[in-house]
């Protein structure tokens, strides 16, 4: 029996669900951070990365065929029991929250440097998660349709970064692999925290229409996430010297304040609100996950009870408590490690795990 | 009920949630459009600004001020109890900085505001002075538009002809923090009125180096690949003077100039091959000359002379341990290892280096007439 049917999404839907999970305030960041690892060799770490992502979700979706019409907490229950499957549920909504909250965090952090530095944060944080409920309160299907929509609005942005590339030193990209591989490999953790959000095939997989396309969709938007880095990085490095990148926190936004056109000032300020629609992507879907993981472990239909609690428990909890720049800074190394604990080193030991139970018990004991 | 509810809500959300925290009104704020930095015979900062003033009844078109302050940040609280409203620095248009200040190691830091309050833009332009800047501060001209406006233009369509940089605060940042290139920024003089002079040359401190004139400053763009379209005189020997008007005057227009570098390390010092390309055409001739029969003669005393005063601008660059080119930035993309070892102090191991000139001129055309 299909259990989800009802909410089912389509491949492109799938796709921009999974672009704007990955594709967030990582982002504006990840220049400055592979150059601090690898110098101007630092673009390389994200093909590397690219690649070892690809090899992470073609294992998940292996372990997800194994029960095709569940997420990852119906599986796990069916082969390792009920409470298992409760506490992995748990453990997947707890990520999934801290995912969302840390992309929601930094985002108002953006909003208050660039944007609007005397509003309060837990004004910006309502703002931001009023149309968040709106959305995530109607199910996936929604999601996936405001995922295509902002996808295909944020395309011109890429556009106007070609602008950039009058500027540009082509010759601080060479030569390759100044220090040896070392570097380029030291900065891969840095990369991944630009990756991690493929987990959602964890959830995502029997919402899917036609499960064929799996592999094919997540290496889709993976490989798109990919060339957007790429473009915004090699960007960044061929614009500012290796020596001057590390100076700027987030050179992607940086460089947007030269460039200069007749009918727009600070045109850096246009493109910061515009990445609120794409970082509201990330944190929409990841709240979803969250309330969906929470309300299947204790057996309830309905999300919308347990993501109204958890929206207006955020809400209070940022008047009560806002995160500084480095604690944002740590939150995000903490996301990093937890990240690939879960969405790259899980995965690999699950499918093992599966594979010896199926071997040596048998197909399912229970 | 829950439709009551939700109205309710939208009503409250709407009357307590409006972004207005950082509202600006446009009649509470003051814009500055040319902040200058110069020092006084103390040695103490003078920060001045020029913000331009609208309204029927007042003659003067623009307001200057002069503060004494350490920073920006503290000049601009000084300024705003002077002013009517508060200074927003977004709309600067350029920064004159005067040769006192240039003079020190450690000027560049008091631009910092510009770098880290968000609010400001990266654009203004730097402007170096030759003299002091309450020179130009203080100028009012009848005939002409308000200094920042001219100077805007000055700057704007001198250095598309390759005469002067545009450098603005992101550029000088690249050329501040690059260990391979050192600054450059225009440069103006007063003489009788505003003059441009060319371009400063600032070494890896920031500190000043050297000037270049209109001529150097064209040679140097095209060495450092900025030069579209550039107007040259050369002068042609060997043209008998019989009349004082008839000189050896050639002037041509050089676009496309296309510049290699070929980087080598031997024998402990650095060894560039600058190759340039000049296809020039000719714009004036106050001499006869029969061109289309002597074109290859034409073509290499044009050759040697530029291949001259390049020669001539490298050794003064040399001589002045920096480096404006970026020949450091093809020293690490060809020759890393060696570049690395001698990173920390760049200008110095470019002095040692050897550096050669090839210009090949081709002409081709020579206007309309023959």
């Amino acid at each position: 029996m299909k259990k989800y049917e009802f909410n089912e999404i389509t491949l492109l839907q799938f796709i921009c669900i999974n672009l704007g999970i990955q594709v967030s305030v990582g982002a504006l960041s990840l220049p400055q951070r592979l150059a601090l690892k690898a110098s101007t060799d630092g673009w390389m770490a994200i093909i590397l990365m690219w690649a070892i992502t690809i090899a992470a979700s073609w294992i998940i979706i292996q372990i997800m065929k194994k029960y095709p019409d569940g997420t990852l907490p119906d599986l796990l229950s069916r082969y390792l029991g009920k409470w298992v499957g409760k506490a992995v549920a748990l453990a997947a909504a707890l990520y999934f929250l801290y995912y969302a909250y840390v992309v929601i965090v930094s985002t108002i952090l953006y909003t208050k440097q660039w944007l609007l530095p005397r509003t309060p944060g837990e004004i910006i944080m309502l703002l931001f998660l009023i149309p968040a409920y709106a959305i995530a309160s109607k199910g996936l299907r929604v999601i996936g349709r405001y995922a295509e929509v902002v996808i295909l609005l944020s395309g011109w942005m890429l556009v106007i970064y070609m602008e950039s590339f009058r500027d540009a030193y082509w010759l601080h990209l060479r030569p390759f692999f100044k220090e040896g591989w070392y570097p380029v490999i030291a900065a891969l953790p840095e990369a991944s925290l630009s990756f991690i959000g493929f987990a959602s095939l964890f959830i995502l997989y029997p919402f899917l229409q036609n499960k064929q396309q799996a592999f094919i969709g997540i290496t889709v938007s993976s490989t798109l996430s990919m060339l957007v880095y790429l473009f915004t990085t090699i960007i960044c490095f061929v614009y500012f010297s290796p020596d001057q990148i590390m100076q700027y926190n987030d050179p992607v936004v940086t460089i947007l304040k030269v460039i200069k056109f007749r009918f727009v000032d600070r045109i850096e300020v246009l493109f910061i609100s515009f990445y609120l629609f794409m970082f509201s992507l990330s944190w929409i879907t990841t709240i979803y996950f969250s309330v969906f993981c929470t309300s299947w472990a204790l057996g309830k239909q309905d999300h919308r009870g347990h993501l109204r609690i958890l929206l207006f428990g955020a809400v209070a909890g940022t008047y009560f408590f806002m995160p500084t720049e480095q604690q944002k800074n740590q939150l995000e190394d903490l996301l990093m490690q937890i990240g690939i604990g879960f969405e790259y080193a899980f995965p690999v030991c699950l499918l093992i795990y599966l594979w010896l139970h199926e071997r040596v018990l048998g197909r399912i004991k229970r | 009920m829950s439709r009551r509810l939700l109205v309710a809500f939208i009503v409250l959300a709407v009357a307590f949630m409006t972004g207005c925290y950082d509202r600006v009104d446009m009649e509470n704020v003051a814009f500055p459009l040319t902040l200058g930095l110069d020092l006084d015979e103390k040695e103490d900062l003078i920060v001045y600004v020029i913000e331009p003033v609208f309204g029927e009844k007042i003659k003067k078109k623009s307001n200057e001020i002069a503060v004494k302050a350490q920073s920006l940040r503290q000049a601009r609280g000084e300024f705003d109890r002077y002013s009517m409203g508060v200074f927003i620095g977004r709309q600067i248009q350029q920064i004159l900085v005067g040769r006192r200040v240039l003079q020190h190691d450690g000027w560049f830091q008091l631009l910092d505001v510009f770098y880290r309050d968000a609010k400001n833009s990266l654009t203004p332009t730097v402007i170096a002075v030759d003299g002091p800047v309450s020179e130009f501060i203080s100028l009012h001209s009848e005939d002409k538009p308000i200094l920042p406006l001219f100077l805007n233009g000055m700057i704007e369509s001198k250095s598309s002809y390759s005469e002067t940089v545009k450098a603005d605060l992101q550029d000088l940042h690249h050329q501040m923090f690059e260990k391979g290139i050192t600054p450059v920024v225009s440069e103006i003089k007063y003489k009788k009125d505003v003059y441009l002079e060319g371009t400063t040359l600032l070494d890896h401190k920031g500190v000043y180096a050297a000037s270049l004139n209109k001529d150097e400053t064209i040679f140097l763009n095209i060495l450092k690949k900025k030069s579209d379209i550039a107007h040259l005189s050369f002068n042609i020997p060997g043209v008998s003077a019989e009349s004082p008007l008839v000189t050896g005057l050639l002037s041509f227009t050089v676009s496309e100039a296309d510049t290699k570098i070929k980087t080598s390390f031997r024998d402990d010092r650095f060894r560039f091959e600058i190759k340039v390309d000049m296809p020039i055409t000719l714009t004036e001739r106050v001499f006869s000359y029969h061109v289309e029969k002597n074109k290859k003669d034409l073509e290499e005393i044009i050759a040697k002379q530029a291949e001259q005063k390049m020669i001539k601008l490298i050794k003064k660059i040399q001589k002045a341990k920096i480096d404006p080119i970026g020949l450091g930035l093809y020293a690490r993309a060809y020759e890393y290892k060696s570049y690395k070892r001698v990173e920390e102090h760049w200008g110095e191991a470019l002095s040692g280096a050897e550096i050669d000139v090839t210009v090949d001129v081709t002409i081709t055309g020579s206007g309309p007439v023959r």
